[in-house]
């Protein structure tokens, strides 16, 4: 079952054209003249809002997609000639440009390991790139003075009205219909914690390029329309500027919500260009002092203020009760056949290293776990154990050795594709979606199994029945509803397990999952552990600093000491062991080695 | 070939005096400044007022600095210090400042390009070329400015403090250094950096209220790419600047204006550390 707002889209958005029609009756021609162009640029301000508002890329460039799709229809028309089928090419020319740069600027942006930062410095580099490349073109593109006098669609200046507002409402309707679907959810859960996304087996860098694609095509098409309406192109519609205007006109009607920078695009250059005519330099004055104004105090925006104030207006009349948020409910999975696994070990490691420049943290580590093992790393502060969790994680993270799992090699892969081999790991901090509801957040970790709909949102929460319990026995579902930054310390913990488990991994890798519990809290985290490893046959390898703890759960330990892999036995050989003893007594450590040798 | 030596030599010496304020802010505060621009212009109509008062074009220097630094401090307390916590729209806020630092002369100098008298004219015979002194004159004043950051940060109880909180900022705190009052006198000091950079190359191009703009994107990349060290900055200068002249002498002045955004572009995607140790 699934809830389907793309009837209500659909519905809204054939109002909305009927509202334009309606409104040409009203408007002169002038405001009609102005608003398309208004319209057409509202369009792109919406790419750059599911760009920046949703999924968190800060970007310049969108107005080169603009001006790529503006100087499609500007050179073919000019160089060309305009026919109905110049006028197609034009338009999948100006498409296949936008996107095929699109894919560069992707490529460049959206890596493993790119920072914030560096993916706005790529947009921001684009349009300056873009503007000269232009200039570059002497009399073909027109150079600084552009194209203009060529010859376009012969339509009526209602009809290009209509045409951009019936654009602008299908293209707002269209990213409603997502953002509300689980596609949306997991946009926001890439723009709140990137990371974990990656450790849930998701590929954020291809996500973000399709979207970034996506929204290339969409400018493009604006662009088009623009050249084909104005029959003028200008080396200022694809720079640096109108990338910025752009950005300043989403922050001002809110980021994050889609009519918010539609409305604001459509009043501010509306009025701008009634306003600069007599005032063109106090109009970009008071712009920049607004627009600083509210980055500074109100980030959301204006309409989310707007919107506030008339719910707590409707609230003080009496109107609209409280809004409930619907939450998925709790169903199993069906169960995955899985190939059963050959007799070989779940996880092999073989001389892994580790460096950073010329410091070893590891060095030749080997070891073996089955499947049914719940296997324990222990070793004073700097043995290295952090540092295996991550190489085996993460393909790129060791610098020598292999690591096979379920006798296939990693290799360099990225977390993403080291979950789709089982692994599934749950950090040292507790890792959740802070913004999302526990089942939303449980959801996410889910949407390697269950693909995500673009259109729809699913009201079922299918787990696994060892994630299942784990929600179960620690009371997380009776807080479904509960953003996941409100849970206590412990939920949170209980919570990423639960999302880990919510993977199927085979082998889970757990780095302190008890840190900061109560006695009770572990216990309860000890009798799952156990449960998962007997029962389910997972291998579990599990970091821990609390020796009672792992003499009570593990079936092996691993004993690690300045990098090297010292002893691999039973509880008791490792409780027994002198080399153990002589270790945490020779490093000095605290309490710890007193509890070991006991 | 001397003649694009030298070109090589002192476009880097600007290119220095221009990143170098930004980087200083970049370095401590962890934000980019894009009223860099604005700044770099605010600096260059101190040189333009020097001119028009009839006083010695050198006073322009001075004259910058103090512009820049009272436009730093107020900035500083009103909008970048609400932001530490949110970088990106730190740059957002800086940028809407540039704006608005923009527009408020172009209310009262007017849009027109004006020009600025240069403290130095004519040229100097340098290895058999006769080269532009200015020019010439760029690089001893690049290499003061680099070293009077580094005495400030390497010799003084606030370079030490500063050094701290570039390393650590909570340790710092917890070690009692008032974080706050070094960010304050950081970006005051950037920001003068910036009016004085705004002056001194007011006698190559002309004045005009955007004129800060180009600079702001190249010192930006320099920056990202150097990190945050004045000796990466140098270097980064020296191979990228060396480049645009490069290209812009042997392909085309259109081409070089990008040559530097696009090698940083390149260089952090391959090597995201850039200049920085080597």
């Amino acid at each position: 079952m699934a809830e389907r707002p793309i009837l209500l889209a659909a519905g809204m958005a054939a109002l909305a054209i009927a509202a334009f029609a309606g409104a040409t009756q009203i408007l002169d021609t002038y405001s009609m003249n102005v608003l398309v162009r208004s319209l057409l640029y509202a369009m792109v301000a919406l790419t750059v809002d599911i760009l920046w508002g949703y999924l968190g890329i800060l970007t310049f460039g969108q107005s080169t997609f603009f001006g790529i799709g503006a100087y499609a229809a500007g050179l073919v028309f000019m160089h060309v000639g305009f026919s109905p089928g110049t006028a197609v090419l034009a338009l999948a020319a100006g498409i296949a440009i936008a996107v095929l740069v699109a894919a560069v600027v992707a490529w460049l942006a959206f890596w493993h390991g790119a920072s914030e930062l560096y993916a706005s410095v790529i947009t921001l580099v684009l349009p300056i790139v873009a503007t000269q490349v232009i200039f570059s073109g002497g009399t073909w593109t027109g150079s600084s003075s552009g194209l203009s006098g060529f010859e376009t669609f012969d339509l009526s200046i209602e009809a290009w009205f209509v045409l951009a507002g019936s654009l602008l409402a299908v293209a707002t309707a269209a990213a409603w219909v997502v953002m509300a679907s689980d596609a949306g959810r997991l946009i926001v859960a890439i723009r709140e914690n990137e990371q974990r996304c990656k450790y849930l087996g998701i590929g954020t860098a291809r996500l973000k390029s399709i979207a970034f694609l996506v929204s290339a095509a969409l400018a493009a098409v604006a662009g088009y329309v623009f050249a084909g309406y104005a029959a003028v192109v200008a080396p200022e519609l694809v720079g640096f500027v109108f990338g910025t205007e752009l950005v300043i006109w989403v922050a001002l009607g809110g980021r994050g919500t889609l009519l918010g920078p539609v409305i604001g695009t459509v009043l501010v250059d509306y009025e701008s260009a009634q306003l600069s005519g007599d005032y063109p330099f106090v109009w970009k004055l008071i712009i920049g002092l607004v627009f600083v104004a509210v980055i500074v105090a109100l980030p959301r925006g204006f309409l989310p203020i707007l919107g506030d104030g008339l719910k707590r207006l409707g609230r003080w009349v009496g109107l609209g009760g409280k809004t409930t948020a619907r939450t998925a409910t709790l169903v199993t999975a069906a169960r995955r056949t899985v190939a059963t696994a050959s007799d070989g070990p779940a996880i092999r490691i073989r001389g892994v290293a580790k460096h950073f420049g010329s410091l070893p943290v590891l060095r030749g580590i080997d070891f073996e776990a089955r499947a049914g093992e719940l296997v324990s790393l222990v070793g004073p502060n700097g043995a290295g154990k952090t540092t295996l969790m991550r190489c085996i994680a993460d393909g790129s993270e060791r610098s020598g050795g292999t690591i096979e799992i379920g006798g296939v090699s990693i290799g360099r892969l990225p977390p993403e594709r080291c979950v789709a081999l089982g692994i599934g790991r749950k950090f040292q901090m507790a890792n959740v979606f802070d913004s999302l509801t526990v089942a939303e957040c449980l959801q996410i970790a889910r949407t390697r199994i269950d693909r995500p709909s673009l259109v729809r949102r699913s009201t079922e929460l299918a787990l696994p029945g060892p994630a299942a319990r784990v929600v179960a026995t620690t009371g997380l579902d009776q807080r479904l509803a509960t953003p996941a930054r409100l849970l206590s310390h412990g939920q949170k913990q209980a919570l990423e397990l639960a999302m880990v488990l919510a993977l199927e991994p085979k082998v889970l890798l757990l780095d302190e999952p008890t840190a900061g519990l109560s006695k009770a809290e572990r216990m309860l985290i000890g009798g799952i552990l156990t449960d998962l490893a007997t029962q389910e046959r997972l291998c579990i390898l599990l970091v821990e600093h609390d020796l009672d703890f792992v003499r009570e759960i593990s079936s092996r330990v691993v004993v690690l000491h300045q990098g090297r892999l010292v002893l691999d036995g039973t509880v008791e050989e490792v409780v027994g062991s002198e080399t153990v003893k002589q270790i945490y007594a020779g490093a000095g450590h605290h309490g710890a080695p007193a509890e070991a040798a006991r | 070939m001397t003649a694009l030596l030298l070109d090589v030599v002192t476009t880097a010496a600007i290119l220095f005096a221009v990143a170098s304020g930004l980087l200083l802010v970049f370095g401590v505060m962890k934000i980019i400044n894009f009223a860099h621009g604005g700044l770099i212009t605010l600096g260059g109509y101190a040189a333009l007022i020097t001119t028009q008062l009839g006083l010695n074009p050198w006073f322009g220097i001075p004259m910058a600095a103090l512009f820049g630094a009272v436009a730093g401090t107020l900035i500083e307390r009103v909008v970048v210090r609400p932001l530490y916590a949110r970088p990106l729209d730190a740059i957002l806020a800086t940028w809407g400042l540039g704006i608005i630092i923009g527009q408020t002369i172009v209310l009262v100098f007017g849009r027109e390009v004006q020009f600025a008298a240069a403290p130095l004219g004519g040229t100097i015979d340098l290895l058999g070329e006769s080269y532009s002194l200015y020019r010439i004159v760029m690089v001893p004043i690049a290499i003061l400015l680099g070293l009077g950051i580094a005495l400030l940060l390497n010799g003084t109880r606030l370079g030490l403090a500063t050094r701290a909180v570039i390393m650590n900022e909570d340790l710092a705190r917890g070690l009692g250094i008032d974080s706050t009052w070094v960010r304050f006198v950081t970006f005051a000091l950037g920001s003068a950096l910036a009016a004085v950079a705004g002056a001194l190359i007011t006698p190559l191009s002309s004045v005009d209220p955007n004129m800060g703009v180009p600079w702001l994107v190249n010192a930006f990349m320099l920056v990202l790419v150097s990190g945050t060290s004045l000796a990466s900055l140098a270097a980064a200068c020296l191979v990228l600047g060396g480049a645009q002249v490069i290209v812009s002498s042997l392909y085309s002045p259109v081409l070089g204006g990008i040559t530097i955004a696009l090698l940083a572009a390149i260089i952090l995607r391959t090597r995201p550390q850039g200049f920085a140790r080597g």
